[in-house]
């Protein structure tokens, strides 16, 4: 099969839907002349027009207008270009997007994707570094996705392209430029279906994004020692496919979620209390939880590897778990 | 001072285990008193006191057993005797017995026992589910939690506490000799559906006492004369042709399986073979045949007709060349020839025979003329003479 970077498989889930479905598109900072940040619009530009729009640093505007958008039938792909910058159009996210379809009783179908990147790259600081998935699948009202290969980047962000829900989709920084199998023929992925990215006995790992990556380094490691992880991608925190998770800890009895937002209060512990109300008989070890410090990303290398959790840090709570 | 010593009661008995001892120390005995139940391979024998006295010592207790010569006990001769200090064999200690026990006591819960014991929820819900109190359970995880593989060692543990013990000289017998004799010939079985309702007509008719078995022996005697192919011993190079025919009827004991003979079926009436069985097999179950009343088998009979078993693969009695298996009589919807449809009541036969001397044409000629006698009222009665 031929490998396609993450940021290609994004383009290409563009490219075939705006192609479909005319109502599609885009705008964002630096999307229209530059590609995006990432250059993940490169496989668009030039195709479709007015289709694809830069805009001013105004975040409430763009993720307003998505609304308004939305509401008058069009498909908006807004992009959020850091994570971080989420916060500064919080109100028209949290308070209209994400409660429109509530408070109107279902009588509007809020179809439109909030996009962009998220997590750590090489020093970005405290301001464009941050993974702040769990606040939206605390509050309700929105789909998430946060794929961790080129095959899931695609087919679950041409998923999120016919939902009629919100949807806000993170991409982290370190993966665009991964590559990975990505088929030639057109396929979607469902949302709220996880992928056991590796298949094992003795501990599940549950881990998204960059941290599946870092898990399946870990259970390499591991494996050495005799250990057999299985790692499962949950793919989608909302829905988050909590069968499979059940299953995999009814087989290993030990559970480690692994992700790299803040430990205190990330979505892991959503994850854990889960399973300890529904698994509570086949665990033979306390769930822990692989998460950053309780600070916020520095700029210092040294000190953003002694904040975020890598392969290191699995295999310090799977060795915990298996009391090894 | 009379050694009592472990008797030999057949040319192959090597040792013997003391069932039960009828005198104890102190007890007062007589010469012709029966002293002590020993139970070799294949019998039971009691062993009387040759001398009058009283017994001073038992070594060997109940269970336990001792190579044939041995010493396994004194009869003091006079009263002095019994008050003199044993000086060269004191009685051991006694034992249990020889049954080796490895149990680490079963931590079964008991119930209403509370407190808290640190264990994972894993490993709480396995010791449910086994019935083991996790307090007996050596908790391996950390600060000596228990955890999964802790119970499942327990569990493995319990598994392992079936009891050793030896087999008893009777199955032991068995299982010897079957191993033996099976790896020494080739065993083919031929079946073939048998017509009964003949046979039970004229029992019930004619015959009420005797039973479907001596009725059958009778029959297999006829075929067995008829066919002397059968009627031999073979031991891998040479055959041995009987004129008489012998047959075994294998007895299910409850301790195992035994085989007494009839001797000279050919020769008794119905009447006589269904005597001698019937008083073999109570003697078998009671354990009190004699050597003479397992010896000297040509063919054997095993019917579990009685119970639920339709066909099966009996396998050969010592150097015998055939035995004969019968299943159970079940009432069926026969098609005869005419195309009419009748009730039978009908049941497998299954001969089993060492396919080095007897060809599987001659085994079926044979099974046929058995079928033939069972299934036709006047040869029937010509065989069993009424």
């Amino acid at each position: 099969m031929r490998e396609i970077t993450f940021s290609e498989a994004l383009g290409e889930a563009m490219l075939e839907e705006m192609q479909r479905d005319p109502t599609i598109f885009t705008y964002g900072e630096d999307i229209a002349k530059q590609g995006g940040i990432f250059g993940a619009y490169k496989p668009i530009l030039g195709k479709f027009q007015d289709r694809i729009l830069d805009t001013p640093i105004s975040e409430e505007v763009i993720f307003g207008s998505a609304l308004g958008a939305s509401l008058a039938g069009m498909r908006p792909v807004a992009e959020f270009h850091f994570a971080d910058f989420l916060f500064t159009g919080m109100t028209a996210v949290a308070n209209q997007i994400m409660k429109f379809k509530y408070m109107t009783g279902g009588q509007g179908k809020i179809h439109l994707i909030l996009r962009g990147p998220d997590g750590i790259s090489k020093s970005a600081a405290a301001q464009h570094s941050e993974s702040i998935e769990t606040l939206f699948m605390h509050i309700p009202g929105i789909k998430i996705i946060v794929p961790s290969t080129p095959y899931d980047m695609k087919g679950l962000f041409k998923t999120a392209l016919k939902s009629d829900d919100p949807v806000i989709c993170f991409e982290h920084k370190m993966l665009y430029a991964r590559k990975g199998p990505v088929p030639e023929e057109e396929y979607y992925i469902p949302f709220g279906k996880a992928d056991i990215k590796k298949e094992g006995k003795d501990v599940t790992v549950v881990s998204t994004s960059r941290m599946v990556h870092e898990s399946l380094k870990a259970s390499e490691q591991l494996a050495k020692e005799g250990i057999d992880v299985e790692v499962v991608d949950l793919r989608t925190l909302v829905p988050w496919d909590k069968e499979t998770v059940l299953e995999s800890v009814k087989k290993t009895h030990h559970l480690v979620i692994a992700h790299e937002t803040w430990r205190r209060a990330g979505w892991g512990a959503e994850i854990a209390a889960t399973v300890q109300e529904e698994a509570f008989d086949y665990l033979d070890g306390p769930i822990m939880r692989v998460g950053a410090k309780n600070v916020h990303i520095p700029f210092s290398p040294p000190l953003q590897d002694f904040v975020v959790p890598d392969y290191k840090s699995v295999i310090n709570e799977v060795r915990k778990v298996l009391n090894v | 001072m009379f050694e009592i010593r472990m008797a030999k009661f057949g040319l192959s008995m090597e040792t013997g285990t003391i069932t039960k001892w009828y005198k104890h120390p102190g007890d007062t005995v007589k010469k012709g008193d029966i002293l002590v139940q020993i139970e070799s391979e294949k019998i039971t024998n009691d062993l009387q006191s040759p001398v009058n006295g009283f017994i001073k010592v038992i070594l060997v207790n109940d269970g336990e057993s001792k190579a044939v010569g041995e010493i396994i006990g004194y009869i003091a001769e006079t009263e002095e005797e019994l008050k003199q200090e044993n000086k060269q064999e004191t009685p051991p200690t006694p034992q249990d017995n020889n049954i080796e026990e490895k149990t680490t006591k079963a931590p079964i819960a008991q119930p209403g026992k509370r407190g808290f014991v640190s264990a994972s929820p894993r490993a709480k819900s396995l010791a449910r589910d086994h019935s083991i109190d996790l307090s007996t359970v050596q908790g391996t995880g950390p600060e000596g939690r228990i955890i999964e593989k802790d119970v499942l060692d327990c569990i493995a543990k319990h598994t392992q506490t079936a009891r050793k013990e030896p087999l008893s000289p009777l199955r032991k017998e068995i299982a010897e000799r079957l191993f033996k004799s099976y790896q020494s010939y080739v065993l083919v079985t031929n079946m073939t559906k048998v017509d009964m309702t003949e046979l039970l007509e004229i029992k019930k008719k004619l015959i009420p006492d005797v039973s479907v078995t001596a009725i059958l022996i009778k029959c297999l005697g006829g075929v067995l004369l008829k066919y002397p192919e059968f009627n031999v011993h073979f031991d891998g190079s040479t055959m041995e042709k009987f004129s008489s025919v012998n047959i075994g009827v294998a007895v299910d004991t409850g301790r195992g399986l035994i085989v007494p003979v009839i001797k000279r079926a050919d020769m008794l009436s119905a009447a006589e073979v269904n005597e001698q069985l019937k008083r073999l097999a109570e003697y078998a179950k009671k354990n009190r045949l004699r050597g003479e009343d397992v010896e000297g088998s040509h063919f054997t009979i095993t019917n579990l007709g009685m119970m639920r078993t339709d066909m099966f693969t009996p396998v050969l009695n010592g150097q015998e060349v055939g035995i004969l298996g019968v299943g159970r009589s079940v009432k069926e919807l026969v098609v005869k020839d005419d195309n009419s449809i009748a009730i039978r009541t009908m049941a497998y036969f299954s001969l089993s025979y060492d396919h080095r001397i007897i060809d599987g044409a001659l085994a079926s000629i044979f099974l046929g003329g058995l079928a033939e006698v069972i299934e036709n009222e006047s040869l029937l009665k010509e065989v069993l003479k009424i």
